[in-house]
């Protein structure tokens, strides 16, 4: 199958998931218990809490329900996000600069330790350098991310005194205008190096803890396939040309070896995705994450739906990218047979 | 060519026959597991940890009512590990450390037994009908698959979690709906491959009923990854249950390793370090020896990996 013709059935398939995906998300809400409970205030009459109910059509039977909310959704009308005080919608683009700043930062950081370690580690199999990578790689998928980023918490701020949390200084802050909302680019966007420079020492830390799991996951599979490649006759044909061992590695091993190593970075990013309301909660980052640990613990509904679906449809176009970048990568794969 | 859809390798030598076979089967692959050093460390951290789990009530004075709730002694709060009594330090509660560590073993092993439990079963009877039936059925039952895979695990559970309701029981029930999607896959495609065999068509025109068929060559020779797979959820649903509870959906209180790290948080700027660290050593351990053996499990039982 032509790579054209994959796409395009993709991108068909991909539509009937998010509807799939936003069913599940809609029967979630209606699962368990009243869904505008966080509305209802104390002192409010029967009649007052029925009047409101009529007003968000829970009277209305539950197909008409999922279309008044899907409608909603598509007009980018997702309801009252009670956590925030404000819309669902408004309250997302408030936020979503935080956590994309958090979650790509991490993700440069995973593909290039990953693709370092991994290859470090398949270069010189059996000996210690490999050994530490099995170390890493094993761990990191075991690490549970709010214990690790509590031991850098007491190692960092409490006892060496290098880093804090939140996301900036007040003052340096207040020193520029934020128009995106990604602090590193507002920075540079102001051409302010020294709100640059803050904003990555608020990033380092709690983007180094979300990529260690995805380092993990990376590392693994870079290390497998480079050991792979390493046996193949055409690494014993570069070296027989005379071509010095790094250069065998660099140019030709370390080449082929990304291609499966491209399959496990969608994995990756699922991971880095959900650590991130991990990592933010600890951190005191005001992103999405936080946004959505704050209304589970308060059973805010409406927050909870948009950032589920969000989220899943983020995980989605990703592992999309991914799979269409392999294909491309790898003329040997067959598409959908 | 690399057909990206192809199932994963069949084990190498089909498990079935008589049990004699199968009992030198299992002893081989035994032997063969236990010549790799890390499966052997992870299998030294489990025994140790289920030790923990099975000897809580005696290695600690039950708290009464309820075990699992954590004990608290309001005159020894705060107090650093190696004080008498209090090896492990309390939390800011007055909490024993090592006595929600020590249970918090056994929590973790119900929990996992318990998920482990439902997801396979479910995910085994979903992709087995999948698979073995095929056709409109398979077709339907995939999509469903699909859609449950779409939502990353972590935010599906939580969210399940939530709208049910603060409690360990829903964080269980959040698990076991998430978690058996990944088997069903697993199954469905080895089933799949295994239908293809020789000695299915033997089975076959030997006048076998599809249920027989099914039950003495398909299902046997298609659960070695499921197995693989389930040891590693033995981690790392523990480690997804505690990063729930971290977040606040269990119980407060309980001796839970998530509930203890979470308690102990708020203490790390005052340099109360233990109160945490220990809880979620304990998660990271369990994690990690499953994690050993299920990686040990696989390099014997799928051939395609190569062995370190």
């Amino acid at each position: 199958m032509q790579i054209r013709d994959y796409i395009i059935r993709r991108l068909m398939i991909f539509p009937l998931i998010i509807v799939g995906t936003s069913i599940i998300v809609f029967a979630l809400s209606r699962v368990g218990g009243n869904p505008i409970a966080i509305y209802i205030e104390h002192e409010m009459s029967a009649e007052e809490v029925a009047e409101l109910e009529e007003r968000y059509g829970l009277n209305d039977p539950l197909p008409v329900q999922y279309l008044a909310w899907a409608g909603g959704v598509l007009t980018g009308d997702m309801g009252w996000s009670a956590v925030s005080a404000q819309p669902v919608t408004e309250a997302l683009v408030d936020r979503i600069g935080a956590t994309l700043e958090l979650a790509v930062f991490a993700a440069i950081l995973a593909i290039m330790m990953g693709i370092g370690l991994g290859t470090f580690g398949g270069a010189r199999r059996d000996r210690l350098p490999d050994h530490v990578t099995r170390v890493v790689s094993i761990s990191g998928a075991s690490m549970p991310i709010f214990w690790f980023a509590i031991l850098l918490l007491i190692l960092f701020w409490v006892n060496l005194g290098w880093f804090s949390t939140g996301r900036s200084d007040p003052t340096i802050f207040a020193s520029i205008a934020h128009p995106t909302g990604i602090y590193t680019l507002d920075a540079l966007l102001a051409g302010n190096l020294t709100a640059f420079a803050d904003a990555i020492h608020f990033l380092v830390l709690p983007a180094l803890t979300l990529a260690f799991g995805a380092t993990a996951i990376i590392a693994r599979m870079m290390r497998s396939s480079l050991v792979e490649e390493l046996n193949e006759d055409y690494v014993d044909a570069a070296r027989a040309k005379g071509l010095p061992e790094r250069l065998v590695l660099r140019r030709h091993a370390r080449r082929n070896a990304l291609i499966p190593t491209v399959t496990v970075i969608g994995l990756g990013f699922g991971f880095l995705l959900q650590g991130t309301v991990v990592v933010e909660i600890i951190y005191r980052w005001p992103g999405i994450g936080r946004w959505m640990a704050d209304a589970v613990l308060r059973g805010d509904q409406a927050t909870i739906m948009a950032y589920v679906l969000f989220t899943s449809i983020l995980f989605l176009f990703v592992n999309l990218v991914v799979d269409v970048m392999y294909a491309y990568l790898d003329r040997r794969v067959v598409l959908g047979a | 060519m690399v057909d990206l859809t192809a199932p994963p390798t069949p084990v190498p030598v089909p498990i079935q026959g008589p049990w004699a076979v199968r009992a030198r089967r299992f002893a081989e692959v035994g032997r063969e597991v236990l010549r790799n050093p890390t499966t052997v460390i992870g299998l030294v951290i489990i025994v140790l940890l289920l030790s923990m789990a099975i000897l809580a009530p005696v290695l600690t004075t039950p708290n009464v009512p309820d075990p699992y709730q954590m004990p608290r002694d309001w005159s020894a709060r705060d107090e650093p590990p190696g004080t008498p009594g209090f090896l492990l330090g309390t939390t800011t509660t007055g909490g024993d450390v090592l006595y929600g560590v020590l249970w918090g073993a056994r929590t973790s092993l119900q929990l996992s037994v318990i998920v482990v439990g439902i997801t396979v079963t479910v995910g085994v009877i979903v992709g087995s009908l999948a698979g073995f039936i095929g056709g409109k059925l398979d077709e339907i039952l995939m999509r469903f698959v699909d859609v449950f895979l779409a939502i990353p695990e972590l935010i599906f559970a939580l969210a399940i979690a939530a709208v049910l309701g603060p409690s360990f029981g829903n964080i269980i029930f959040a698990l076991a709906v998430v978690f058996w999607v990944k088997y069903a896959r697993i199954i469905r495609g080895q089933i799949i491959h295994i239908k293809q065999n020789e000695y299915v068509d033997a089975a076959r025109v030997s006048g076998d009923s599809r249920f027989k068929i099914y039950r003495k060559d398909v299902l046997p020779n298609s659960i070695t990854p499921v197995m693989v797979q389930a040891t590693m959820d033995m981690g790392g649903i523990v480690l997804t249950a505690a990063t729930l509870s971290f977040i606040g959906l269990a119980e407060a209180g309980l001796a839970e390793w998530g509930v203890l790290v979470a308690d102990g948080q708020a203490g790390i700027s005052a340099g109360k370090w233990w109160a945490s660290t220990f809880p979620g050593l304990m998660v990271f351990l369990w994690a990690l020896a499953f994690n050993l053996v299920g990686d040990g499990l696989r390099d014997v039982l799928d051939p395609r990996t190569e062995r370190r």
